[in-house]
């Protein structure tokens, strides 16, 4: 059963089963096989980024050029990693996991996030979206553009809310696999200052600032607006159809990272990021008759 | 293992400052050719203004 094919009369007038089955039905066409552009995307975003630290230190690539890269594909390094910590690459015991464990533990090592905290907490904000205590996102939440900002700023100071929020999740957990997490990501944070601080002490302190301090910073700020803020605002609901919405954004679909779309990845976590814009066009008849905020688009 | 780390991490804006805005300032004022104000070296200025900037942010638990 396809939604175009029933009117919106019609898909108003099922019952919450045939509401379910139908949007299940369509969900499941977007579902299976391997997004290889991902896959392409993190390997490619990954060289970039190491690849800018030879071109700086040899003096091969200005710091001025270096800079803008590094923080595009910064900003860039999230995404695959998502699409591995939903095993969408490939699944326990498929051919392809080690691919997918691959792609989650390189693509983000430009931005210090460790695989396993992203992939763990992230379930925990999927179970709790917007719940004011257990989603661990939750500290990205503001009223506003302005109120983000100052909100980001706040979190990132030493007393900041964000690190400590991801920290309490896996405390929360308690599983053996969350502590191994929280260990990995010690490491993690002392390895990064620790290359840092090698690098500013060697004479490299401004390549260090301008391919990854910086740049690091820069990039987090615009995943957590357009990852969390933006498709979670004003993040006061919670629920399977309330708590993520669409937004038309001036940006579009590419410099919004596929993101006004997230509402279709909080339905159906294992549509892979590119398939996500078919999918709401394909699924938007049956968010309407759930009374999902579809933000104009 | 885990106090070693907590205290590791507590006074890591300390560290941060010595560590990693001493020298960047330092490496700024020269690539600048500016000069440190009192006739310090940049590094002095770079280590003063990093570890006096680091130690607030640790004892605040704020840079700003």
């Amino acid at each position: 059963m396809k939604a175009s094919v029933l009117s919106e009369a019609e898909i108003a007038a099922l019952d919450a089963r045939g509401l379910i089955r139908l949007e299940k039905s369509i969900a499941e066409g977007f579902m299976g096989g391997v997004p290889w552009g991902s896959v392409a995307w993190a390997l490619a975003n990954t060289t970039v980024w190491f690849a800018l630290w030879p071109l700086t230190l040899s003096g091969w690539l200005p710091l001025w050029a270096a800079f803008p890269i590094a923080t595009v594909s910064i900003a860039l390094s999230y995404l695959p990693s998502h699409e591995a910590q939903h095993r969408i690459i490939a699944r326990p015991g498929e051919p392809l996991f080690w691919l997918n464990e691959l792609i989650g533990h390189i693509s983000t090592l430009s931005l210090v996030l460790p695989y396993d905290v992203a992939r763990l907490t992230h379930y925990e904000h999927h179970k709790h979206a917007n719940h004011p205590e257990l989603d661990p996102d939750i500290s990205t939440h503001a009223a506003g553009t302005l109120d983000f900002l100052r909100r980001s700023l706040a979190n990132r100071q030493p007393s900041g809310a964000a690190d400590r929020a991801y920290g309490e999740t896996l405390q929360r957990l308690g599983t053996p696999e969350a502590g191994r997490a929280m260990l990995v990501a010690a490491v993690y944070r002392l390895s990064y200052f620790g290359i840092l601080f090698g690098l500013a002490w060697s004479g490299h302190a401004l390549e260090a600032a301008l391919v990854w301090w910086l740049p690091r910073h820069l990039a987090a700020t615009y995943i957590q607006y357009y990852l969390s803020w933006a498709p979670h605002h004003p993040a006061q609901e919670i629920g399977r159809y309330r708590d993520t919405r669409a937004f038309r954004s001036p940006l579009g679909n590419i410099l919004t990272m596929g993101m006004q779309f997230h509402i279709i990845h909080h339905l159906y976590p294992r549509i892979p990021l590119m398939r996500t814009p078919a999918a709401y066009w394909a699924l938007r008849p049956v968010l309407k008759a759930r009374g999902c905020e579809l933000g104009g688009l | 293992m885990q106090q070693i780390l907590m205290g590791l991490f507590r006074i890591m804006p300390l560290l941060f400052g010595l560590g990693f805005l001493a020298p960047l300032l330092a490496q700024t004022l020269e690539r600048l050719h500016w000069t440190a104000p009192f006739g310090l070296s940049p590094i002095v200025f770079g280590l003063l203004v990093g570890g006096l900037w680091g130690a607030f942010a640790t004892i605040k638990g704020r840079w700003l």
